[in-house]
């Protein structure tokens, strides 16, 4: 995959771990939809163009912070936070409500892990 | 913007800005967290309906609070369940102005089963409290204040509420008890070593006393400051009592009711330590009955019992709660009369020897006999008590040979 190349991708293929695993930071950012990428303990290493503009927060602010404990307290719950930390092997879609710029917005999320792989993923699209 | 953006996710309680219709239009994550909790996401857009299961009356509420702005609701605790979780919800409900509402909603689950187990282990408290029968337990102040009346201060000695609430624990101990406990001491034992113990008369509420064990307990609070104590106190009337019948079966003698010869020893040395200390004088007169033997002879020992007893009880008539009357064998008494010098020992003695001859026994078929007593009297010298005896034995002997029914001086 070289420099500058937009990734052609959706929400919903099967193979979205395996392309977000090979996709550098500008590539994550021409996707249409959120994405958060964190080390196995939930530190935040990447945070796409998308994600920022439905948060209001910039990757700055963001990275190197425990995502579930201190950049999106409402996904530390046994939907999200616990399944990333408890199963190993974690490719789901739930629905779920973001209270994004201090609203309620209905959104999709896609909860991807492996535990060989360099990171997990947090995968976020409006319904 | 940024900043604000991120405070407000990161904030630790729920915070929801919504219209009288219902309709929210802030809401921050915690907020949506804890109600997604309770209703599923699609209610999320109006509070009325994400709060139905646990607050159904809140439309009502906020459409009937009439002030302009101000508290609709303070922080009233929902129940509800999230899954098999019981999840308790602190709702609190302010009208900001006109048609802004801001509901803050905060999980109080974990103070809610705190409160819960206090709840609990007051109500043990008061279970046990309210159910012995030889304990009291309560609980005072700093100062010794009694701060909770209970059943058992009632079941124990009789105290009503009214009587002890916010009075001194120092209401129980006798006023006249020469071993009276100082509180002041009591407590301040306790602060220092975490608890004191202190047995003697406690008041009951007639008037009337029993013998208590009181163990006061320093009561610290989590940063280990005594705050106050708790007290328990068992009434041990009864141990007491056998205890004192132990000691007067150890120390008199059973016949007369007189200190036995055991005793005696021990009283005598006592007057003898103190008037080395204080040089207060003290007496010690021998008696013997006269020709006892004859009368057992004559009416049999029943009668000779009884005469022994006349004598001590005209003893202890005559003499005064100080002086002790000690059986010393057969027929024979000493008698020990502290703060007493020469004459006075002497007209004690002439006294109690006139009484003795006068007195009349009870003897067979309704008739009666007199007895007459022979005194030796003698005071300390500077010799040991085994001395003293020895003189006081020579003076009764003078007044045996000297022909009976009389007092000697010890030389």
């Amino acid at each position: 995959m070289g420099e500058n190349t937009s990734m052609d991708c959706n929400f919903t293929d099967t193979d979205l771990l395996d392309r977000l695993e090979a996709a550098d930071d500008p590539a994550l950012d021409t996707l249409s939809f959120g994405v958060v990428a964190m080390s196995d303990d939930g530190t935040v290493t990447s945070y796409n163009l998308a994600e920022s503009q439905l948060s209001g927060l910039t990757p700055a602010n963001v990275i190197g912070r425990n995502f579930f404990s201190s950049v999106a307290p409402c996904t530390n719950n046994f939907l999200v936070a616990h399944r990333f930390e408890n199963e190993p092997v974690l490719d789901v879609i739930i629905d779920y409500v973001f209270t994004l710029r201090i609203k309620p917005v209905a959104v999709r999320l896609r909860l991807l892990k492996q535990t060989s792989r360099r990171r997990m993923y947090l995968a976020v699209e409006c319904r | 913007m940024e900043d604000l953006l991120q405070f407000l996710y990161l904030m630790p309680v729920g915070v929801v800005k919504f219209c009288s219709d219902g309709k929210v239009e802030m809401m921050n994550p915690v907020a949506s967290a804890l109600l997604l909790s309770i209703k599923s996401a699609d209610t999320l857009g109006d509070i009325y309906s994400a709060l139905e299961t646990i607050a159904p009356d809140l439309r009502e509420r906020v459409i009937q609070f009439s002030g302009h702005a101000g508290t609709v609701i303070d922080q009233q605790w929902l129940r509800t369940r999230a899954g098999k979780q019981v999840l308790v919800l602190s709702l609190t409900v302010n009208r900001i102005k006109d048609n802004v509402y801001m509901a803050v909603l905060s999980d109080v689950t974990r103070l809610a089963e705190q409160e819960e187990k206090l709840y609990a282990d007051r109500q043990k408290f008061f279970a046990i409290f309210d159910h012995v029968r030889d304990y009291a337990i309560y609980t005072i102040t700093m100062d010794g204040l009694i701060e909770e009346w209970n059943q058992s201060l009632q079941r124990y000695a009789g105290w009503l509420a009214a009587d002890v609430q916010g009075r001194s624990m120092s209401m129980f101990f006798p006023l006249d008890d020469p071993d009276r406990p100082h509180l002041d001491l009591l407590l301040a034992e306790a602060q220092r070593i975490g608890s004191t113990e202190t047995e003697g008369w406690r008041l009951k509420r007639d008037g009337s006393r029993l013998w208590a064990n009181t163990v006061v307990t320093a009561l610290p609070d989590e940063s280990g400051a005594v705050r106050g104590f708790v007290v328990v106190s068992r009434d041990l009337t009864e141990r007491k009592r056998q205890e004192d019948e132990m000691k007067k079966l150890a120390t008199v003698d059973p016949l007369t009711g007189a200190y036995n010869r055991r005793n005696g020893h021990a009283l005598l040395a006592v007057q003898f330590s103190q008037r080395k200390r204080n040089g207060h004088p003290f007496a010690v007169l021998m008696l013997d009955v006269d020709d006892f033997k004859a009368v057992n002879d004559r009416f049999g020992h029943a009668v000779g019992d009884a005469v022994l007893c006349v004598l001590v009880q005209i003893c202890r008539k005559a003499l005064r709660p100080v002086d002790m009357v000690i059986r010393w064998g057969g027929e024979e008494f000493l008698i020990v009369l502290p703060n007493t010098g020469a004459d006075e020992a002497m007209s004690i003695a002439e006294r109690l020897r006139v009484i003795v001859a006068a007195a009349e026994v009870a003897a067979s078929e309704g008739t009666s006999i007199r007895f007459t007593i022979s005194v030796g009297v003698a005071l300390p010298a500077g010799e040991s008590p085994v001395e003293l005896l020895r003189r006081s034995d020579g003076a009764l002997y003078v007044a045996k040979t000297g022909g009976r029914n009389r007092v000697i001086l010890a030389s």
